[in-house]
């Protein structure tokens, strides 16, 4: 049952003359939450990137599903059922809710109107400000708009770049339920910088520094690693 | 680079270059290249005072050719007005560049605040405004006829009139060198590079950007003149959007901020512009020259999209540093960043 | 009063022109961010093919597609030629679509000759209805009547349509659209093909108004359409719209009441909008 969906193969990244990842090794299993952490300009949001092909590799391999998906375009890679909600959310400021969901939704079936349906419980505020443009948003709500558009499709995985960012402790509450939620229909690759939302939702981690992946495990032994964490998190 | 060394490359092919054109009118014996050489340095002066604005600063100006309109006018109407005698061409030279250095202080101040796209159209407008002027103001400018006028005696010879005009080249050159490396000269290429930043670092980035429009409007001026008195004619062409077109191109072709592109830039343009038209009396294809010189753009922007001085000159450094480090690795990164611009 | 509507109808006929010219720039300049200088050219490959597709056919309707396919096809040209490789680079945009401006124009002459051509209004659209004073033209006012229609087919487009969302979307935020799964090059390609398309009926529509057809009027109209497009508020259609009509109006009204000033009118316009209201006249702060 351990199906490798995602998997990365010393993955390296330039931006510009920059040389940014410099060999991440990383694995996602089916059905699992992996949590990517490391310290700020670790090279967290660039490995999400380099998924989803907004700049691309240099050297190494993406494969998903069984199949290298490293030099593919981006919205290629989107097609394939990978959803990514970006550090910035990445919401069209000027368009409503409703007209970003639109935006995102591939083809209107029977079932991505069941699955909107479904996401509109699981955020009662998007539907509360159906109409609102999306610059107007707060905070959560743009959050929580980034996400159900990534997940609006049928989604095989979410690439999620630090959630909680910004966000007063009772709005990360929700969105980690919303998380918790989601993770029953899909696999999830999370950013996070909060250790112990983290901890709470994660299976795996993978810890990145300097570009590079130094550890990967269960989040079990992790919690239980309190060199590790100071090490690479300062934290414990 | 470090220091500069007298005898460096660039200062041999500096003065190798000097001497042909010193050499160049005896040389050469038709009186059509003399005259056609010295429009090439009128346009390298002008071209070069655009680089100061395009290059240097990073700004898009629409409406260069009121400057140079506003320098053709002045010489013109004072030679007409007064004597035709070298004082009134050097008061008339002195005047122009004082009255742009005006007019382009407060277009300046105007224009300079609005981000790129509206700031070339504010540009354009102002510009086409002067031509409106030009046009209209016709107890002086004559209009769209124009008028002749006679040049100072001297300037008769073409000879001597080469030589000024290269004089002038070189003074202007020498003097945009000076002032693109001085420390305002930086702050200029800080602001191209990241207004923004350059912002926050405390410098009032308008004052800067007034001070290289106030150059660039000078210099501009100063080739007016020459041209007005290359033609002995002026009339409102010297204000279309033309002229700043031809500006800009040649820039680009030779490329921007550099200074020596935009002289490169004329010498091309001029040259192709020449031949390319005196084809057409051999060969009817090229009965429609233009078409040519159209692609000439297309192509210099797909194959040397940093212009030609660009182009050579990155080619340049990258030998330089493979000759230099024969057993380095191949690098997987670029030697020049596809962004940084030439210095 | 009669002068008024006349002069009126007049300054809105030419207004409407314009718009169509510039709503092929609004989706080029305004939302793609791209300097296209070689829009006047194709007007002008509008007019001119148009024109050649109405003579040879004797139906004016065959000449309007004509001059709309001559448009897909060479924006189809223009945008991978031409635009593709300086996304991004505005100077180079300036060089390569000022090149591609001449090449176009200059070809113009050498497949249809150096000299103007004239045209004439086919015959259902031709003469006026007369009340009292008032002579309205009838080709003037069907332009008025096809700019508006096309207005409503360039609103309901962008504001209720899934491509229409994707385009203002991509605008936005480029990156994002693709993350989403969305071509955004094919979009790009397809919302340049439909600018180029309009400016190419436009010009098609322009040939009977202005009676005579030569290829040095794409660069003029081409100016007048950065104007336009500039003073309405970027990528704003209902701005664009406005500011076209405001542009015929004035030309018209000043032409006659203070013809040395007429010239002028458009650059002052300009100037005043963009040192009082750069963001542009009918654009508020959500939309621009
Ligand atoms: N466009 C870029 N140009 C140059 N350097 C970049 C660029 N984007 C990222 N970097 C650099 O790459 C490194 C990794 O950045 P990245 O955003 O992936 O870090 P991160 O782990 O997500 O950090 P954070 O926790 O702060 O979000 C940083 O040092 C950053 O400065
Ligand atoms: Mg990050």
């Amino acid at each position: 049952m351990m199906n490798s969906l995602l998997k990365l193969d010393q993955l390296q990244t330039h931006i510009g003359q920059y040389h940014i990842l410099q060999g991440i090794q990383f694995e996602a299993i089916e059905g699992e939450v992996s949590v990517l952490l490391g310290r700020n300009g670790a090279g967290k949001t660039t490995t999400l990137k380099t998924i989803i092909g907004l700049t691309p590799a240099s050297h190494g391999k993406v494969m998903f599903e069984g199949q290298e998906i490293t030099k593919r375009k981006t919205y290629d890679i989107a097609n394939l059922g990978i959803g990514y909600v970006p550090e910035d959310q990445g919401i069209f400021k000027g368009l409503t809710v409703e007209e970003n969901m639109k935006v995102a939704i591939r083809k209107e079936t029977d079932e991505v109107c069941e699955k909107q349906a479904y996401i509109l419980e699981l955020f009662p505020d998007l539907k509360k400000f159906w109409k609102k443009a999306g610059g107007h948003l707060s905070g959560g709500q743009k959050q929580m708009l980034s996400m159900a558009r990534a997940f609006v499709n049928d989604s095989k995985l979410l690439l999620i770049d630090e959630p909680s960012k910004g966000l007063a402790p009772i709005v990360v509450e929700k969105v980690m339920e919303a998380i918790t939620e989601m993770k029953k229909k899909t696999t999830i690759i999370l950013v996070e910088q909060n250790f112990i939302m983290a901890s709470r939702i994660g299976d795996t981690y993978t810890l990145i520094d300097d570009g590079k992946t130094v550890h990967s495990g269960s989040m079990a032994e992790l919690i239980g690693d309190e060199e590790l964490k100071r090490k690479y998190l300062g934290i414990g | 680079m470090g220091q500069e060394k007298y005898y460096s490359l660039k200062n041999v092919i500096f003065l190798i270059i000097i001497i042909a054109l010193i050499f160049f009118p005896y040389v050469a014996d038709s009186r059509t290249l003399t005259i056609l050489m010295t429009q090439v340095f009128i346009f390298s002066i002008l071209a070069m005072s655009y680089d100061i604005l395009l290059g240097y600063t990073g700004i898009v100006s629409f409406g260069h050719a009121m400057f140079f309109g506003i320098g053709a006018y002045t010489t013109a109407i004072l030679l007409s007005m007064y004597d035709n005698t070298m004082m009134i061409f050097l008061i008339s030279i002195i005047v122009g560049m004082i009255f742009t250095g005006f007019v382009s202080f407060l277009v300046g101040l105007l224009t300079l605040r609005l981000k790129s796209h509206f700031f070339a159209m504010l540009t354009l407008a102002i510009s086409g405004l002067f031509l409106v002027v030009a046009e209209k103001w016709r107890t002086v400018t004559k209009g769209n006829d124009g008028f002749t006028f006679r040049a100072p005696d001297l300037f008769r010879d073409r000879v001597f009139f080469y030589f000024f005009v290269l004089v002038c080249l070189v003074v202007a050159f020498l003097v945009l060198r000076r002032f693109v490396t001085s420390p305002l000269g930086k702050v200029l290429i800080a602001v191209r590079e990241n207004e923004q930043r350059t912002r926050s670092l405390g410098f009032r980035t308008l004052h800067y950007k007034v001070i290289a429009s106030i150059v660039a409007g000078v210099v501009a001026s100063l080739s007016g003149s020459l041209y007005a008195i290359s033609l002995r004619f002026v009339n409102t062409s010297v204000m279309s959007m033309d002229i700043t077109l031809d500006a800009l191109l040649m820039t680009i072709i030779g490329g921007v901020g550099t200074l020596v592109g935009p002289i490169v830039g004329s010498f091309v343009i001029e040259i192709a512009q020449h031949y390319l038209s005196g084809l057409a009396n051999d060969y009817p294809i090229f009965e429609r020259w233009i078409i040519f010189f159209g692609m000439l753009y297309i192509l210099v922007v797909i194959f040397f999209p940093k212009g030609i001085v660009g182009t050579v000159y990155v080619k340049y450094l990258t030998w330089k540093s493979k000759k230099s480090r024969p057993q380095q690795p191949k690098q997987s990164v670029p030697l020049v960043k596809d962004k940084e611009r030439l210095e | 009063m009669d002068l008024f509507i006349n002069l009126f109808i007049n300054g809105l006929a030419t207004g409407m022109l314009i718009f169509l010219l510039a709503s092929g720039l609004t989706l080029i300049f305004g939302l793609m961010d791209v300097l296209n200088f070689a829009h006047g050219g194709l007007f002008v490959w509008g007019a001119y093919s148009g024109i050649f597709a109405y003579t040879w056919s004797g139906s004016f309707i065959v000449g309007i597609l004509g001059a709309i396919v001559t448009g897909f096809v060479l924006g189809w040209v223009t945008e991978k030629l031409i635009i593709t490789p300086v996304y991004g680079n505005h100077v180079q945009q300036i060089l390569i679509t000022l090149g591609f401006m001449l090449v176009l124009s200059e070809l113009i002459k050498v497949v249809f000759g150096p000299n103007g051509i004239p045209v004439e209004v086919p015959s259902y659209l031709a003469g006026s209805w007369e009340f009292g004073e008032v002579i309205l033209i009838k080709y003037r006012i069907f332009i008025i009547f096809i700019g508006f229609v096309i207005f409503g087919i360039f609103q309901y487009v962008l504001k209720k349509t899934k491509i229409g969302l994707i385009v203002r979307a991509g605008v936005m935020d480029k990156e994002m659209v693709q993350v989403l799964g969305i071509n955004i090059k094919r979009v790009f390609l397809f919302v340049f093909m439909t600018g180029s398309a309009m400016a190419a009926f436009g010009g098609m529509l322009m040939a009977p108004y202005s009676g005579v057809i030569y290829a040095e009027m794409g660069m003029e109209y081409a100016i007048l359409g950065f104007i336009v497009v500039v003073i309405g508020g970027m990528g704003s259609f209902s701005g664009s719209l406005m500011a076209a009509i405001l542009v015929g109006l004035a030309g018209s009204f000043m032409a006659y009441y203070v013809p040395y000033l007429s010239l002028a009118v458009n650059m002052i316009l300009m100037a005043i909008v963009l040192i009082f209201r750069p963001q542009g006249l009918f654009t508020n702060a959500k939309e621009g």
